[in-house]
């Protein structure tokens, strides 16, 4: 603002304007400045009609750091003129841009461009969902009781969010594997396994190096996507399986109570691999207790303690079951005491039959004992406790 | 009041008022200040642009430079309300 309309050159405009003299215009502006002042001192707020406001502010005492010195100083409350023009006359101001500058606000477009990013991710989705789906079919065609199809269709979807897959897959699911607890059949479960998990594992990595804004977003609904497919995918198979199923172990049981010897062949060789590898001992303490177990109704066993039916040979036997290629030990506990952590009892029950729980021979009958309720009770610390033991030997078994 | 001080008309002083206004805003717009002998200045000024960032979608957003009306207290004065 270089130039300044001074006093008297605004004294004179007034006075020709308005059409009198100097003097009454010096007058009429003295009187202005000096009520304005004077409004001020009484009434703190002023306001003159076609300008604008002027407010006496008060500034709050506050404190303040010498600089010199560090000392601590006060800086006493004051008050202070503040202007605020009449919206009209602001409005002139302000529109009067020195660039002429419209007021619309400007976005910066620092977010990478949609146009960039491909939408290959929920085309790959769409693929594995369709391999996944194709593999739950063959794994439910094989008669593999229902808990287990549901375990692996819902360890995937843990997996599946976006930000884990790369970590998650890799520490999850291989060490499971390796984990010498839950009995595998020797050989043929390599076969199939890489089938499964490693498609997803190969896939999924891919993903995360386009690390773009919209990524996730487009992820997230391709997973959504996936997962639907996976869960009708599933309930289908599971009420189509169900009916089979039954008709499956009736003749088993029959057979294998009958006989009883080691050598009942597996009436069903099947294809079930893969599925094992994502049970792991974490998994098992995972558990809720709140599972009620199927054989809790017909224990016959109530008033013996848990330590002691321990030392007792299983004499009480559900059924026989010759083990399944891809079967566990722990899905058979699942199946039979509804709990994965019972499986050290059916490990006990066999140790004449089982060399290594976490590597049984297919066709081997694994003698399901009946267990006492006191046994399945998870809340019951003596038979928790020997269960624990049993389960320490068990594990130090596998690693023979 | 006004009028009383400088021994006007209120009618004469509110046209006085009036012209002074128009007069105010004609300089300001030719980007000129304005002194009032006592009082203070009015100018314009001009706000710098600045990149504000929307706090909840971090969308950032460059306020066009624009220009404000300012007014200047006088020393005096601004030294004599201090106080009141």
């Amino acid at each position: 603002m270089a130039e300044k309309l001074s006093w008297s050159e605004l004294r004179r405009a007034l006075a020709v304007r308005a059409g009198v003299s100097e003097k009454t215009a010096g007058a009429f502006l003295n009187g202005l400045v000096n009520q304005l002042i004077n409004g001020l001192k009484s009434d703190k707020q002023v306001k003159i009609n076609g300008l604008g406001t002027f407010k006496l502010q008060t500034v709050a005492p506050r404190k303040s750091v010498n600089v010199s010195t560090g000392e601590e100083i006060m800086i006493e409350g004051y008050n202070k003129i503040v202007f605020s023009p009449e919206a009209g006359l602001k409005e002139l101001v302000e529109s009067r841009q020195p660039s002429d500058v419209s007021l619309q606000p400007l976005v910066f477009s620092d977010q990478p461009n949609e146009g960039d990013f491909p939408i290959d991710p929920i085309k790959k989705l769409g693929e594995q969902a369709d391999e996944i789906v194709g593999l739950l079919a063959e794994i439910d065609s094989i008669e593999e009781p229902k808990e287990e199809p549901k375990e692996v269709v819902e360890e995937p979807k843990e997996v599946e969010t976006p930000e884990e897959e790369p970590k998650v897959v890799v520490p999850e699911e291989e060490p499971k594997v390796v984990i010498p607890e839950v009995p595998e059949i020797p050989k043929e479960p390599k076969v199939v396994i890489p089938e499964e998990e490693p498609e997803i594992i190969v896939q999924r990595p891919k993903k995360p190096e386009k690390k773009k804004y919209h990524f996730f977003r487009d992820v997230l609904i391709s997973v959504l996507i996936l997962l639907l497919l996976l869960a009708g995918g599933y309930f289908f198979l599971r009420n189509q399986l169900s009916g089979i199923l039954e008709s499956l172990l009736k003749p088993e049981q029959e057979q294998t109570e009958q006989v009883e010897s080691p050598q009942i062949e597996n009436p069903t060789p099947t294809l079930a691999e893969g599925e094992g590898e994502e049970e792991s001992p974490s998994q098992l303490d995972l558990i809720p207790e709140g599972d009620i177990p199927q054989a809790q109704i017909l224990d016959e066993f109530n008033a013996i303690s848990a330590g002691e039916e321990l030392e007792e040979p299983y004499s009480d036997l559900i059924t026989t079951e010759p083990m399944h290629e891809g079967s566990r030990l722990t899905w058979m506990a699942k199946r039979f005491y509804g709990d994965k952590r019972f499986w050290p009892y059916l490990y006990d029950a066999n140790r004449d039959r089982i060399s290594n729980p976490s590597n049984i021979e297919v066709g081997t009958p694994i003698r399901v004992p009946r267990l006492t309720q006191a046994q399945l009770d998870t809340t019951n610390r003596a038979s928790m406790e020997a269960l624990d033991k049993l389960r320490i030997e068990a594990e130090a078994a596998c690693k023979k | 009041m006004i009028a009383e001080d400088a021994g006007l008309s209120k009618k004469d002083t509110e046209y006085l008022l009036s012209t002074m206004n128009a007069i105010i805003r004609e300089n300001l717009m030719a980007e000129k200040a304005i002194q009032l002998q006592g009082l203070g200045v009015f100018e314009i000024k001009e706000r710098q642009a600045r990149v504000v960032v929307h706090p909840r979608t971090g969308e950032r957003t460059e306020v066009p430079s624009k220009n404000q009306l300012v007014f200047r207290p006088v020393a005096n004065i601004k030294d004599e309300l201090k106080k009141v």
